[in-house]
């Protein structure tokens, strides 16, 4: 078993709001390391690192919008968001829970800070990632998976090292609540000062790390702070991560989507007709309606 | 950054690269925030914008504020107040970015040269005076006497993304109609369309 070296390690870039309720870094797709199909199937990450949002009487949020092509993946680390869609399913996403929403074939909906959050304010801190979905499954039926914190298996690693969540995928004996379309692995390592834990995947599976808390020692060999991405590269199949003081860290791994990607906005197909066909069907009124 | 004007220029104009190299020489683009106006009411500008990249929308305000959209510019489309740009008067309209928007910058010396000296240009460019001015009829038409339904589906027709682009209010305020009116009609259409997966 060879090690899997780090390519990059990326510090979060400038913050942007989307709607008036997230204020994230965009990790993908950006750049030249991290364009959509570098990290496929995971071909959009925003991260809104810890903030403290002041109370609102409004909860801020994201109106209105739809999706179609792919799976929406919200993790709460702090804070809690409300979501609606059309097909007239409604939720709240609590800290440590997961919301793995597969959009496929179109759906239409809106996030906002949820309203008690909202009226006190506070620490908010949440992870969304856009999961691709493989061609014949892009026009599939829409699906929620509501994944709480309790529900999540749990891996205790040895020596008091920490614990893994495993949200999707395996780590050790434990396996993931989520169904995926294709092989991922989704998991919250949480060590404590000193803990350290190895980690597996196959070599051309497409793997990254997230500090969201703490900071970390990757392989041995370099720190990695928090809120940065680290990047690896496609050369092994063994790291491991070290925590340098308690910490938490999100790791990612997926089998790659190796298929033509064509993106605009909220639509993410295989081809421009198929997206000419989502704004299309959008406008039409076939992804339903959502005040 | 000029290169979606040259290939709209190649595409519609039937110039070739060499005329093209020459005539594009001396146009400079410029690169605006969201937010950002490029064009006041009552400022005279001498420069009709070709979007590279973005989104521009003219708009007027009226006595009690109320802002009237004339016309959204996305990509290869042209913004401009005729008023300013070629007569040089002050203009009735502002221009402003609704995203981040790249613009080629166009005078009216520009046309005229490319012009004189290229025929497809001249030729290409009354044909497009002529497609603005029947647009601008059309448009008229539909203020005047469609139903807030047709209005929606002619504007989809015209600018399939921009549903995506801009707020609610910004369609609305273009079309004339409440945007209370606006949801109404889309609404209906998904109330008509609407395809669940069974």
């Amino acid at each position: 078993m060879k090690t899997r070296s780090i390519e990059v390690i990326v510090p979060p870039p400038a913050p942007h709001y989307v709607g008036d309720g997230f204020r994230v870094h965009n990790f993908i797709p950006s750049g030249y390391h991290l364009d959509m199909h570098r990290m496929t199937p995971f071909i959009m990450m925003d991260y809104n690192s810890k903030f403290v949002f002041p109370p609102s009487a409004q909860p801020k949020g994201v109106g209105v919008h739809p999706h179609r092509g792919f799976e929406t993946v919200t993790l709460a680390y702090k804070g809690k968001v409300a979501h609606h869609d059309s097909a007239g399913n409604s939720g709240v996403i609590g800290e440590g829970d997961v919301q793995w929403m597969t959009a496929a074939s179109g759906i239409l909906h809106k996030e906002y800070h949820e309203e008690a959050f909202s009226k006190t304010g506070g620490e908010f801190q949440m992870v969304q990632l856009w999961v691709n979905l493989p061609a014949k499954d892009k026009l599939s039926k829409p699906k929620y998976q509501g994944l709480t914190h309790e529900g999540i298996g749990k891996f205790e690693l040895p020596d008091n090292a920490g614990v893994i969540e495993v949200i999707a995928g395996q780590y050790q004996e434990v396996k993931g609540v989520a169904s995926t379309f294709s092989p991922v692995h989704l998991q919250n390592a949480k060590l404590n000062k000193g803990g350290k834990a190895a980690f597996n995947f196959p070599s051309h599976y497409n793997t990254a790390l997230l500090v969201i808390e703490g900071s970390v020692n990757v392989n041995g060999t370099e720190a990695a702070e928090t809120d940065h991405f680290v990047l690896f590269e496609n050369d092994g199949e063994a790291f491991t991560i070290e925590a340098l003081e308690t910490s938490v860290v999100l790791v990612l791994s997926g089998e790659p989507i190796n298929e033509p990607i064509a993106a605009q906005g909220p639509f993410v197909m295989n081809t421009r007709q198929e997206i000419v066909q989502a704004i299309d069907d959008y406008n039409q009124g076939e992804f339903g309606y959502l005040d | 950054m000029i290169e979606q004007y040259k290939k709209f220029l190649q595409e519609k104009a039937g110039l070739t690269a060499a005329e093209i190299e020459t005539l594009t020489a001396t146009l400079q683009s410029k690169t605006f925030h969201k937010g950002d106006f490029l064009l006041h009411a009552g400022e005279v500008c001498a420069y009709a914008f070709f979007v590279e990249k973005g989104l521009l929308r003219s708009f007027t305000i009226d006595e009690t504020g109320k802002e009237h959209i004339i016309q959204f510019g996305p990509e290869n489309w042209f913004v401009t107040d005729r008023s300013s740009a070629y007569f040089h008067e002050a203009s009735d309209f502002s221009i402003e970015a609704v995203e981040e928007t790249t613009v080629v910058l166009i005078d009216a010396a520009f046309i005229s040269r490319a012009s004189a000296v290229y025929p497809n240009f001249m030729r290409f460019n009354e044909k497009a005076l002529q497609n603005h001015i029947r647009q601008l009829q059309k448009r008229i038409n539909l203020l005047l006497s469609a139903t807030a339904e047709k209005r929606y589906l002619d504007f989809i027709r015209l600018y399939p993304d921009l549903t995506l682009r801009v707020p609610q209010w910004m369609i609305a305020s273009y079309l004339g109609i409440t945007p209370e009116s606006l949801s109404r009609v889309r609404k209906e259409l998904a109330k008509n369309n609407f395809k669940p997966h069974s």
